[in-house]
């Protein structure tokens, strides 16, 4: 008879260690001498690992027999398929490829009885050592001992080990999810703590604006009373040196004469710098007047002429005044705008040591006229050309140092250019010479109706793709506009930051061009507030500025950076490759004849790429018309179903296809009576029997961009 | 990861087994001990078993094998400070642990590896004058 004490199971390496463990401790507690329980300890773990190896697992139950032949019994059961080749191990023929061949064979020379069954099912090794010579046979008591000592100190199996592990895991899962929430505690604090701060810095902000503006009035003040202070004293000065040099009040000596001489001189600089000084103040101030009347340029500039030719050095610089004659007559202040000039024409002579100054005027788009003052003079460098515009600023130069001047001109040209609801600009290579502009608007508007026409321009114009343009110099928008005619950009132009936020508001412009350096704050701010705004931080900002910022720029989000000034074809690459991301424009063929669509389908294939749609018949058309909402139609006039003229006036009397761009492709001539009432419903006529294959194809492009949809520049060749 | 250390003392590794080792780390033993040999350049490794109460089949056919992949990186192996019973346990079970030297204690296999080392080079000498 036996009895249990102990089973180990072993599902992994470390288990075999753990049933060699065990079988030495038994054999231990059971009083085997040393030797002896190293000779148990060895043949459990040759015959576990057995078990482990080819079986992939199994049990090792301990096990006391009692009786005739007491002794330790070991059985280990294993899983697998059996043991092959049996009788080949037990007689010592077996090569083994893993031990030394010597597993079962040397455990059963270690112990004093060993038995193998092996089924298909599994195999069953049974081991017993008898018990120790001399030993009195293990009774109750002795039986339960040896229980409770292995139940007390079992070696650590693999799962237990696991459990320890989770267990450790667990808890340092609880530390971390503590820290975590500590974190996010700290956090919220801290952000609390910093929008405190800026709530407070914003107010301060506020505060100081407040204080500016203040400061800014008094200044304003301070300036306009000074000068009336100054004047009146000045005025006696003027009058009574006048009286002595004159003789009126008895006659001088040479001496005397002299010295009054340079006493008038002074007075006189001196009421020229207080009259710019009050004049700049009343603008400031807004009391200026604005005394609209009609005049005519030519007359403005031979004025001009007359004032200006005293302060040139006489046969070293020449003043050409360009024909005016082709403009139309003016409808604002002729003293401002005279005064603007004049300042640009002193202030050209000032700098212009030989050469010449030009004089002219061209008409300017949206109602302006452009006055340009050009000379070749010293010129100014870019970092200089805006700060010549702000007060009491000259430029640091040798020949500067030699003129005298108030610095007061330029500012108030700006200052009265912009009263007169235009504005002032320069443009400069330095040593080369300069052109400043001055750009008026033909007509004077009060302030108030100015605003008005502002936001007209920023009216979108389907199917023109709106670009926002941020730049306060007038002339530079002008440039931009002038690049992007018929290029299917509109542009939408915005002098300040406030301006361009509100166009954002109503308007989401395919891309931005914006100028940082401005007036009114600086175009980084937008830049940085449109990249943090959900609803336009995918429009893509070209940076442009007259100082490098390039990486200031990229690194704030902007799409590309470029100095000023910008040319046409940078301006058009950069919007044409946005465009080229876009999904294709629709274009629907409207014509019966199956070859003369074969015919315009390759004409407009070769001008970029577009998604083609045909349509047989003027029904066809107009259903096609209304279902895919093209980009442009191409319209045949004669059709047998309804005549192209008919197909016109249901498409432009219907909601959705009013706004389609139309261009009519006839082969008939048309008379000027049907022109008259084609031309303003339809973007262009085309004639079927265009000339050579590159009249047709210029005539093609032209009605594209008449449609106002993009051309890919390079064409399909490129 | 248990691993069982390699420690340096001046041409020789020292490897002391304390812990009854399962057959991974014996592996591991084998791959980590001949690749400080390859990198140290060592003339003899002393094994220290003598923590270790039971060798078996697997452990001593490791046993083997790191003495004969050592010598063919030019080092002598020598295993020290095994038990009687597991010297008993070794011969019964079958193995002989052919071509592995042992000595008692590790005090008299470092003389052990130290006369080895000492023969060779004088070796290697007399194989100079040869040429």
């Amino acid at each position: 008879m036996s009895l249990p004490l102990l089973t180990v199971e072993i599902r992994l390496e470390p288990d075999v260690v753990s049933a060699r463990q065990r079988a030495r401790q038994i054999a231990g507690l059971l009083g085997y001498p040393p030797l002896d329980q190293t000779r148990i300890a060895t043949a459990v773990s040759e015959i576990a690992r057995n078990a482990f190896q080819y079986a992939g697992g199994g049990t090792v139950e301990f096990r006391v027999e009692t009786g005739a032949s007491p002794g330790m019994l070991i059985r280990v059961r294993e899983r697998g398929p059996g043991i092959r080749d049996l009788q080949a191990i037990l007689d010592g023929r077996y090569d083994s490829p893993t031990g030394l061949g010597v597993g079962i064979l040397g455990a059963k020379r270690l112990m004093d009885r060993f038995e193998i069954e092996s089924t298909d099912r599994g195999a069953a090794v049974t081991m017993i050592k008898d018990s120790p010579r001399g030993r009195a046979p293990w009774g109750q008591a002795e039986m339960a001992r040896v229980s409770a000592e292995l139940a007390r100190n079992a070696p650590l199996g693999l799962q237990e080990e696991l459990l320890i592990q989770n267990q450790e895991l667990l808890r340092t899962l609880q530390e971390l999810r503590e820290r975590q929430a500590e974190l996010a505690e700290l956090h919220a604090r801290e952000l609390e703590e910093t929008n405190r701060g800026v709530v407070a810095l914003y107010s301060e902000l506020d505060e100081n604006a407040k204080d500016l503006r203040r400061i800014s009035e008094l200044k304003s003040r301070f300036l306009s009373n000074m000068s009336h202070e100054f004047r009146s004293p000045l005025n006696t000065i003027l009058s009574m040196s006048g009286f002595l040099l004159d003789g009126s009040s008895g006659r001088l000596t040479a001496e005397q004469e002299t010295e009054v001489g340079f006493i008038r001189k002074a007075a006189e600089s001196l009421t020229a710098l207080v009259n710019d000084l009050l004049d700049l103040a009343k603008v400031e101030a807004g009391k200026a007047v604005v005394r609209v009347e009609t005049f005519d340029v030519a007359d403005l500039f031979e004025t001009l002429r007359g004032t200006t030719r005293p302060l040139l050095a006489p046969g070293v610089v020449l003043l050409i005044v360009d024909e005016a004659a082709g403009l139309p007559p003016l409808r604002t202040d002729e003293g401002k705008v005279a005064q603007i000039l004049r300042n640009f024409l002193s202030n050209a002579a000032k700098f212009t040591e030989r050469g010449e100054i030009r004089l002219g005027a061209k008409v300017g788009p949206g109602g302006t006229v452009v006055f340009t003052v050009s000379d070749t003079g010293i010129g100014i460098a870019p970092a200089d050309q805006r700060r010549v515009f702000e007060e009491f600023n000259q430029v640091d130069g040798p020949v500067q140092k030699r003129v005298k001047g108030t610095g007061l001109g330029l500012p108030l040209s700006r200052k009265l250019a912009e009263l007169l609801g235009g504005g002032v600009s320069v443009r400069s290579d330095p040593g080369a010479g300069s052109t400043f502009f001055a750009v008026i608007p033909r007509s004077y508007k009060e302030p108030d109706e100015g605003d008005v026409k502002h936001e007209d321009t920023w009216r979108t114009a389907p199917p023109r793709r709106p670009v926002l343009v941020v730049e306060d110099d007038p002339v530079d928008l002008l440039l931009y506009e002038n690049h992007l005619r018929g290029s299917g950009f509109q542009v939408l132009p915005a002098r300040s930051l406030d301006e361009a936020r509100r166009v954002l508001d109503r308007v989401r412009p395919v891309a931005v061009l914006l100028d940082v350096v401005l007036d009114a704050g600086s175009g980084w701010s937008l830049l940085a507030e449109m990249k943090g705004s959900e609803a336009n931080r995918e429009v893509p900002i070209f940076v442009v500025s007259v100082l490098d910022g390039r990486e200031r720029a990229m690194g704030l989000g902007a799409a590309d950076f470029h100095l000023k000034p910008i040319g046409r074809d940078w301006l058009l690459g950069r919007l044409e490759a946005l465009g080229a991301a876009r999904p294709l424009d629709t274009i629907l063929i409207i014509d019966d004849e199956e070859a003369d669509r074969y015919a315009l389908k390759g004409l407009l294939n070769a001008q970029g790429r577009f998604a083609i749609v045909e349509a047989p018949s003027g029904e066809e058309g107009l259903r096609r018309a209304r279902a895919e909402r093209p980009d442009a139609i191409f319209l045949d006039l004669f059709m047998p179903d309804m005549t192209g003229f008919e197909v016109l006036e249901r498409l432009k009397s219907d909601e959705g296809t009013r706004d389609i761009p139309v261009v009519l492709n006839t082969s008939g001539v048309l008379d000027d009576r049907d022109l008259g009432r084609l031309a303003p419903k339809t973007a262009m006529i085309l004639s079927k029997s265009a000339g050579t294959a590159e009249e047709a194809s210029a005539t093609i492009r032209e009605a594209l961009a008449n449609a106002g949809l993009n051309l890919d520049p390079a064409g399909p060749e490129g | 990861m248990e691993r069982i250390p390699i420690l340096r003392m001046g041409g020789f590794l020292l490897v002391t087994i304390q812990v009854d080792m399962h057959d991974r780390l014996v592996t591991t033993l084998q791959d980590e001990l001949t690749t400080m040999i390859a990198q140290t350049g060592a003339h003899g490794v002393l094994i220290d078993i003598s923590s270790l109460d039971m060798v078996d089949s697997f452990i001593g056919r490791m046993i083997g094998d790191i003495a004969g992949m050592s010598r063919v990186l030019d080092a002598e192996t020598v295993v020290v400070g095994m038990r009687p019973a597991v010297a008993i346990t070794l011969v019964e079970l079958g193995l002989s642990l052919a071509g592995v030297r042992t000595a008692l204690d590790v005090e008299k296999g470092m003389g052990l590896l130290r006369a080895a080392t000492r023969r060779r080079l004088a070796e290697a000498d007399d194989g100079g004058v040869e040429r």
